[in-house]
């Protein structure tokens, strides 16, 4: 990838004012932004090499492995095998590792119990489902699993560990009581029963450490302000509004752009949900009632209202108030960190009714998913969802290493429950009916590519440049942009029209 | 504007400010960290108190020792810190099917519903004599393979390395390594010593193993030995009952001819001499009194045999020899023992010479578990050796043999032949988790040592009852059904030990087969020529 020097070819950024901490931009100007993994942080991080099997498959690696557990062997009566020699489990390519002589042993040692970790939660997995089904295997992994991997743990893999290890457990009570289809601690009204408190310090801090929520957020906004530069009222229908933390920051910005007609008016609807919390009516009400303030303090117009979902979260375009002349735009925020999953056939219902109304803009933001190799079914998509939170644990931690508390506070709050869902969905489907991506899904039935601007792309490249040197931002296609932490492609926003819009 | 200008308000941040208005970060950096009570998966009826009583080992729990400590390098210490505290799980759906009381989560009143069952049980067989005791393995479905968790790791690798899958293997290994544990229930044991079969034969292919740094027969004392052995066959009829029928089967012969004979029993076998005291015994309460001259001749395996050398049970520690204690014993209740030891015999060298039988004795071979170290085919030496044994002219052959399929090179690739050695394993080990009660002892590791080098032995091992028979026939022996007196004895003698082992007469071949949950251990069979 290009390195790209920021003050060369800074674009007019004049219409956005949401980057959180501006005054650092400065010290951005030589940030380059480079596809080289190295891996100066130097902890377990690279275990994606590490499980990179076929790594071992030149024979010489695994006659050490066999001879060490030999060798242990014979020295005491019992099956005394220590830990392999870390260096086993490396090639050549991984001699970085050994760089920062003072903490090799100490990272080293992390890393073996970290691929310690994977087998044994690839063993549970493979327990649960597959010709070699067992499920008293799978109660003894875990048992093992339960002793090495802890919540406050001090590597990432034993917290993530942690994390899988109770989502596999779930699954396997579940299997055995017949409940997996219960709500339960599936339904997506779970973290809402969390302490509110915790939720909104998590999500702080979320925002503080990665540019996860930024990314997301930004890069949709900065879509809309140029979809609807010149419209004198902008309509967005938002599926999922929360806290309602975008549009704060494109009030800021429609509020100081500089040229062009004066200030649209805005409109958001945010669909709220039934039952309590997070998603439910009140919430969204007090949103509104917060967003409406700040509209005012600011000197934005704007109006906000609410559609309520049905029951089973479907989506009736007709229950929207319309305006004639007004721009909609579609925003439909799935899969940030601290989101969680909502059922695929509400997503559907939403997007596909939304066509009907001739939006301006649909903008997307949606978890990648990596098609899957040679495993299929559910420990194929097991494995990826490992190396998918592996990536995302990794790059919390790179950016903010001693804030271990705080890390843990947003897995906790964040990403374990999304484990367990995640998890929940794969094992129902046994990985089989994999849906492609909102984004196939969207082109499938008729949406149309909107490009992606250059200061968009730029924008993204920016806001990652406030943030460690492993997030990388890609372009692929004409209209989306890929968040990724080395080498693993983690979140993508894209945007989208329809043929019939009115632009 | 452009982005490196500053705002007016570029202190204070749109969305910090944004989230201050929502409400009080709380100081969530105080609070210990919390685990959300959904995530406690364990359901109190998953769970069943530490149970300190005894009989902990119930046919209908499954024996799940949850290893709290994985410490290898001092077994002593986690036997007696993690045996006692077992956590039970029980397998609600099986226990239905036996008992349909409300308690069951109960280990005592199930165990009370399982002693009534093992009575009613006891009962039919009484009133049904000989006929085959089904209820046992209908009721009782531990046998089932779901619960053998080490076998769903042991034979897949086994299989990945027969079809070179190295990363595959690598997998596995790791995963056995970190369950593997030789002081924890039976599926751990198993998994220990599956993977170290798994290693040697990665490291060696092929080769058999001389089981180092694994206690067995080899490296017992010999003391230890034979009261281990002694005990052992207290508690655990793997070999005890063979040993009562064949011992029942020479008395059976005996009184078939002139008590005034002399009896010469030819021992073939893997007892190391604890079968014999028993049948000195029988001699001396025999109407008419024991034979004038009891004569044994013992053949000792061949140690420079690699193949022999790993078999399990067949080879006692080096330079052990019971003769002299066996004689003693004799001379105590007044028998006329000769004891002529054949050590180191290859067995194909065996004729009337060589064991000076004369036409005036009565002579009766025991073969127990040693000819299924010859080889079956190419050349088929175990026919040629029962040609040998029918050569000598014998008033009765007992053959005793494990009743599995055999597990050579030639009877099938590595997959196949591990699986059915894992297969032998399993029920050893199995077995002994409820002889030794779940305990752990020096005696116990020896035992199970001793077995699992038919992990690694890579001969000829084992072949089922029916090939047996075919053999026997084949060559001229005729099929002699033991007497009502040898399988009441046994059937007697089985009531003391666990319910879950079983004897099964079939009326079809007439041999006395030793089942244990369900499966076929032994068998046992009477020639004659």
């Amino acid at each position: 990838m290009a390195t790209m020097i920021v003050d060369d070819t800074i674009p007019d950024f004049d219409y956005y004012g949401g980057l959180s901490t501006p005054t650092t931009t400065t010290t951005t100007t030589t940030t380059s932004f480079s596809d080289d993994d190295r891996d100066h942080g130097c902890t377990w991080n690279d275990w994606s090499a590490v499980i990179d099997l076929d790594a071992f498959s030149g024979g010489d690696n695994f006659q050490d492995l066999i001879e060490s557990m030999i060798e242990g062997n014979n020295s005491s009566g019992g099956l005394n095998m220590n830990i392999p020699k870390s260096t086993t489990f490396y090639n050549s390519e991984d001699s970085v590792l050994m760089e920062e002589s003072e903490e090799s042993n100490n990272n080293q040692s992390e890393d073996v119990n970290g691929l310690k970790l994977v087998h044994l939660l690839m063993a549970a997995a493979e327990a649960l489902t597959g010709v070699n089904k067992s499920r008293e295997l799978a109660r003894v992994v875990l048992v093992r699993l339960k002793e090495l991997a802890s919540p406050n743990g001090s590597t990432n893999m034993e917290r993530l560990a942690a994390h899988f290890t109770d989502a596999l457990q779930a699954l396997l009570d579940g299997a055995a009581s017949g409940s997996l289809h219960a709500k339960s601690m599936f339904s997506p009204n779970y973290k809402d029963e969390q302490q509110q408190g915790d939720v909104l310090a998590a999500f702080q801090l979320l925002q503080d450490i990665s540019p996860f929520v930024k990314f997301g957020h930004f890069t949709a906004n900065q879509a809309i302000l140029e979809a609807v530069a010149h419209d004198r009222r902008v309509h967005i229908v938002d599926y999922d509004i929360m806290e309602g933390i975008q549009w704060a920051s494109l009030m800021q910005a429609l509020v100081s752009r500089k040229d062009g007609p004066p200030t649209p008016h805005l409109r958001i609807t945010a669909l709220s949900r039934s039952g309590s919390g997070r998603r439910s009516f009140g919430t969204v009400q007090e949103t509104g009632r917060r967003l409406t303030a700040f509209a005012g303090s600011i000197g934005q117009p704007f109006s906000f209202h609410h559609c309520r979902l049905d029951s089973d979260e479907t989506f009736k375009p007709s229950t929207l108030k319309l305006v004639r002349g007004e721009a909609i735009i579609i925003n439909c925020m799935l899969h940030l960190p601290h989101f969680t999953y909502r059922a695929s056939d509400s997503v559907a219902s939403f997007l596909s009714g939304s066509k009907t109304l001739n939006p301006r803009l649909v903008t997307l933001v949606e978890e990648e998913v990596q098609p899957i190799g040679e495993e299929e079914g559910f420990v194929g998509r097991f494995m990826d969802i490992l190396h998918h939170y592996s990536a995302l644990y990794d790059s919390l931690e790179a950016g903010f290493p001693l804030q271990s508390r705080a890390r843990a506070l947003v897995e906790r709050v964040f990403l374990g429950p999304r484990i367990t869902g995640s998890l929940a969905r794969i094992y129902r489907t046994r990985g089989e009916d994999e849906r492609c991506s909102w984004g196939e899904w969207l082109s499938a039935v008729g949406y149309r590519e909107s490009n992606i601007s250059f200061a968009n792309h730029c924008q993204a490249k920016l806001l990652l440049g406030l943030f460690n040197d492993g997030y990388r931002v890609e372009e692929i296609g004409t209209n989306k942009l890929v968040l990724g932490w080395k080498s693993r492609r983690l979140l993508s926003a894209s945007i989208w029209t329809t043929p019939d819009s009115d632009l | 504007m452009t982005i490196d200008e500053p705002e007016p308000n570029s202190n204070s941040d749109p969305i910090s400010e944004w989230l201050d208005t929502l409400s009080d970060v709380p100081s969530f950096l105080d609070e210990p960290y919390n685990y959300p009570e959904d995530f406690n998966f364990y359901g109190d009826s998953w769970w069943i108190p530490p149970n300190q009583d005894k009989h902990i080992v119930n046919h209908d729990i499954i024996d799940n020792n949850i290893c709290t400590s994985f410490n290898y390098s001092s077994p002593v210490n986690a036997a007696t810190s993690t045996i006692p505290p077992e956590p039970i799980i029980l397998d609600l759906s099986k226990k239905r099917k036996t008992s349909g009381s409300e308690s069951d989560h109960n280990p005592k009143v199930s165990r009370k519903n399982r002693n009534r069952h093992t009575n009613e049980a006891d009962e039919m067989k009484k009133s049904t004599g000989h006929k085959r005791v089904t209820n046992k393995s209908t009721t009782n479905n531990c046998s089932n393979k779901e619960g053998r968790w080490a076998e769903h790791l042991l034979n897949p690798c086994a299989a990945a390395i027969t079809v070179g899958n190295m990363n595959r293997v690598q997998h596995l290994l790791y995963v056995l390594h970190e369950l593997a544990s030789f002081t924890c229930d039976a599926n751990h044991r198993l998994a220990a010593h599956g993977l170290r079969a798994l290693t040697h034969h990665l490291s060696s292919p092929g080769s058999s193993s001389s089981s180092v740094g694994v206690t067995n027969f080899a490296s017992a004392n010999h003391k230890f030995f034979r009261d281990s052995l002694i005990n052992f066959n207290d508690i655990n009829p793997w070999f005890r009952i063979p040993n009562n029928i064949a011992n029942s089967a020479v008395l059976q012969i005996l009184g078939e001819h002139d008590k005034l004979k002399n009896l010469h029993i030819l021992d073939i076998g893997v007892s190391h001499g604890v079968q014999w005291p028993t049948l000195l015994e029988e001699l001396t309460r025999r109407s008419g009194g024991p034979p004038p001259l009891v004569r044994l001749t013992v053949i000792t395996p061949t140690v420079e045999n690699a193949e022999l050398g790993g078999t399990p049970f067949v080879i006692g520690p080096p330079g052990y020899n019971f003769s002299s204690q066996l004689l003693a014993f004799a001379k105590a209740i007044n028998i006329n023992l000769q004891i002529n030891r054949l050590d180191n015999f290859p067995l194909q060298n065996l004729n009337s010479q060589v064991i000076n039988s004369s036409e005036d004795e009565i002579l009766v071979t025991c073969a127990q578990f040693r000819l299924h170290n010859l080889h079956h085919n190419n050349p088929d030496d175990r026919t040629e050796f029962l040609r040998i044994l029918k050569s000598l002219d014998p008033k009765g052959v007992v053959v005793s043999e494990n009743n599995i399929d055999c597990s050579c090179n030639s009877c099938g690739d590595f997959t196949t032949t591990f699986s059915r050695r894992v297969e032998y394993l399993w029920r050893f080990l199995d077995s002994t988790s409820v002889a030794y009660k779940g305990r752990e002892s020096e005696e116990r590791r020896m035992m199970e040592g001793e077995a699992a080098n038919a992990l690694t032995n890579m001969g000829e091992m084992n072949e089922r009852k029916e090939k047996w028979c075919e053999r026997m026939r084949s060559v001229g022996f005729v099929k002699e059904v033991f007497g009502e007196d040898a399988i009441d004895g046994a059937r007697a003698l089985l009531r003391k030990y666990d319910s879950n082992w079983e004897i099964r007469v079939e009326e079809r071949d007439g041999c006395v087969d030793l089942w244990w949950k369900g499966q076929p251990i032994s068998f046992c069979s009477l020639w004659k020529t």
